[in-house]
């Protein structure tokens, strides 16, 4: 791969504006919208994808998807409802931050590090293809049992203010989780005689109840959203503010660079995704901080974490779709049906039989990325006086809007009535300090912890210690010690360090 | 002042209901089928045990009560929060008869109008917040959300 031949593809990429533009408009528009995921757009989408050029299609599907992962942020930050699972752990800090009145400088903040997270860890796909495709192949059962228990550590994190409350949340959300076929035999398990449930519980019902419909229910308690304090500060919300947001994230670079690498390397795994991606980059954030006891109070890094690492997932998951013609996500499963239908054949080949489009599609990931700073940006502005609104108004859209998306995803009126019955559990623990991000986190990984967990051990005929029968697998094991350890290690340090009296 | 403990045995209660259910389903599965849910349902039972040792230890001592007040209070805000619960529990009741257009309109204005909303805003936003679901949902996106009275009109 030549200078000549990537500057050429830059500027043939850059030639399909008309392309990239309305796909990022679209993006948005459905990112924001919980139960819209980028797979299901693209599939309704399908017939006009596969009528024009592979080029263009490519380009198209990008610049929606990537777009798709930014704009999960924007309802996460602004009213507390993620647009998606990748987004679920910009709610920590990002809400907070508006609550404090600092809606515009968290969205800048969002924006920011996933295009800049999109884009770092998309030059680095790029330069690195050959060795990043490999990096799936290791990736066995095994390895991914400790991925997961990265993410789930978060759980023990968000105990740090009442264990005994957390932990139970957690648990109670990763048994909801095994609910539906296992997945050995196919036996229903707690599927309560629904079918509905029988492909376990679906996650968009599941965020929008215990995100979007418990908060609107807690919601109605204030005039607004913000507080007195923070509602002075969103009523002078000026251009200054969008600079400070930009000032923030140019100080916190290095933040961007390494948790974008977390969702580039989480991205490459087949199955795994940006809701691991967020989780596991959130953890870690605070994990390495020299202030986590600020984690969950409105900070920068709170909201750069997830965001840099949920489109940092963007690139890693074409990498085995192109690479090996494994699927990264479903999204990558449907550019795969397109590309496939526009004769290419997935595998090492494609980059050298077509490498104008093995490599254009992560050089038309850069573009989108591109334009989509300069589209999103100047935004930011006037998205942050969605807080002015009495919530009078908000919490009634807020409740029957999301209830309506919550049909989206997989088209079923069950799927509502399960978002209200979430919703309902969600406004108790609300109510009651149980954390609803643990009970979300423990639904989102238990499916995923489980299938990797049956796989490895069934390879070992049921015997545990197949679990450190790998070195790469031990590798990560030490690290989990490692980052488990690190609080206490840091502490103990710190006063040893210090002088005595 | 004893603090209200009894709200916060809600969760437990539901999880523990919960995990003796799902002990009873997969009684007579297979241990591949079984091991995780065991594993899991028999931590969270053992954390809720800790839990209800914690609250009756402090009811013992005095110090708490089982009130459920932290659920309902304010108790204006939970009026209106039963009110927009029901309304939306109609509106799902609904959906198949009305359509997502003309059920999301009256749905909106009932739950506007609980919440005090008066004036023209009872009548705007509906209008547009309906108009706008079905242009996303019916005209651009073709869902299959149930069609009413207005989405067989304009078809």
């Amino acid at each position: 791969m030549s200078w000549d031949f990537l500057l050429a593809q830059f500027g043939a990429q850059f030639g399909l504006w008309w392309v990239i533009w309305p796909a990022i408009l679209l993006g948005i528009v459905v990112g924001v919208l919980p139960g819209f995921s980028p797979q299901n757009t693209l599939i309704m989408l399908l017939p006009l994808t596969l009528a024009v050029p592979v080029e263009q299609a490519m380009a198209f599907m990008i610049a929606l998807y990537c777009a798709n992962h930014l704009a999960g942020g924007i309802p996460a930050i602004l009213v507390k409802i993620p647009g998606s699972g990748g987004a679920a752990a910009t709610t920590l800090d990002g809400y907070p931050m508006t609550q404090k009145g600092q809606a515009q400088q968290a969205l800048v903040l969002c924006f920011t590090a996933s295009v800049f997270g999109g884009l770092i860890t998309t030059v680095a796909t790029l330069a690195l293809l050959p060795w990043l495709s490999q990096i799936g192949l290791h990736l066995r059962s095994v390895e991914m049992v400790v991925v997961m228990l990265f993410g789930l550590t978060l759980i023990a994190v968000i105990a740090a203010k009442d264990t005994l409350k957390a932990l139970i949340a957690g648990f109670f959300g990763l048994l909801i989780g095994v609910i539906g076929t296992d997945h050995i035999y196919n036996t229903p398990r707690a599927t309560f005689g629904f079918l509905e449930l029988y492909d376990g519980v679906p996650l968009v019902p599941a965020l929008i109840g215990l995100f979007a419909i418990s908060e609107a229910l807690v919601m109605i308690e204030e005039k607004m959203i913000v507080g007195q304090s923070g509602r002075e500060r969103a009523l002078q919300a000026r251009w200054a503010d969008t600079v400070e947001g930009l000032r923030l994230s140019v100080r916190k670079w290095w933040h961007i660079v390494w948790t974008s690498f977390v969702g580039l390397f989480i991205g490459i795994v087949p199955g795994a995704g940006a809701s691991i991606a967020a989780f596991v980059a959130y953890q870690q954030s605070r994990l390495w901080s020299k202030h986590p006891e600020l984690y969950g109070t409105g900070i920068p890094e709170g909201v750069i974490a997830p965001e840099a690492a949920n489109n940092g997932v963007t690139s890693g998951t074409l990498v085995p779709t192109l690479a090996l013609g494994v699927p990264g996500g479903s999204t990558a499963a449907v550019m795969m049906i397109v590309l496939q239908y526009h004769g290419m054949v997935m595998g090492p080949r494609l980059f050298a039989t077509n490498p104008e489009v093995a490599y254009g599609v992560f050089v038309s990931m850069a573009v989108a990325y591109i334009f989509m700073i300069f589209t999103i940006l100047p935004l930011a502005r006037y998205m942050s006086r969605v807080v002015l609104i009495e919530t009078t108004y908000l919490a009634p859209v807020i409740i029957l809007v999301t209830i309506v998306a919550a049909f989206g995803e997989r088209q079923y009126l069950f799927d509502m009535v399960l978002a209200l019955v979430f919703g309902v559990i969600g406004y108790i623990a609300h109510k009651t300090s149980y954390h609803v991000t643990a009970i979300l986190i423990g639904i989102l990984l238990g499916p995923l912890f489980e299938q990797y967990l049956v796989r490895a051990l069934r390879i070992s005929q049921g015997d545990i210690t197949v679990l450190f029968s790998s070195t790469l697998g031990n590798v990560l094991w030490g690290f989990l010690v490692l980052s488990l350890a690190a609080p206490f290690l840091k502490s103990y340090f710190s006063r040893s360090s210090r002088p005595q009296p | 002042m004893n603090s209200p403990r009894g709200a916060d045995l809600v969760i437990p209660a539901l999880a523990l209901g919960f995990a003796l259910y799902f002990f009873f389903s997969i009684a007579d599965l297979a241990w591949e089928a079984k091991a995780n849910g065991v594993l899991i349902g028999g931590v969270l039972v053992v954390l809720i045990g800790i839990q209800l040792i914690r609250t009756a230890v402090e009811l013992a001592r005095g110090k708490a009560s089982f009130s459920l007040k932290p659920l309902w209070e304010p108790r204006e805000a939970f009026v209106r929060r039963v009110g927009l619960v029901a309304v939306t529990i109609a509106f799902i009741g609904t959906l198949g008869w009305l359509g997502l257009t003309l059920g999301l309109l009256l749905a909106l204005f009932a739950a506007l109008w609980i919440m005090g909303a008066r004036g023209k805003a009872l009548a705007i936003i509906p209008l547009a917040v309906a108009a706008a679901a079905y242009l996303l949902f019916v005209a651009l996106l073709q869902s299959d959300i149930p069609h009413g009275p207005i989405e067989r009109l304009l078809s």
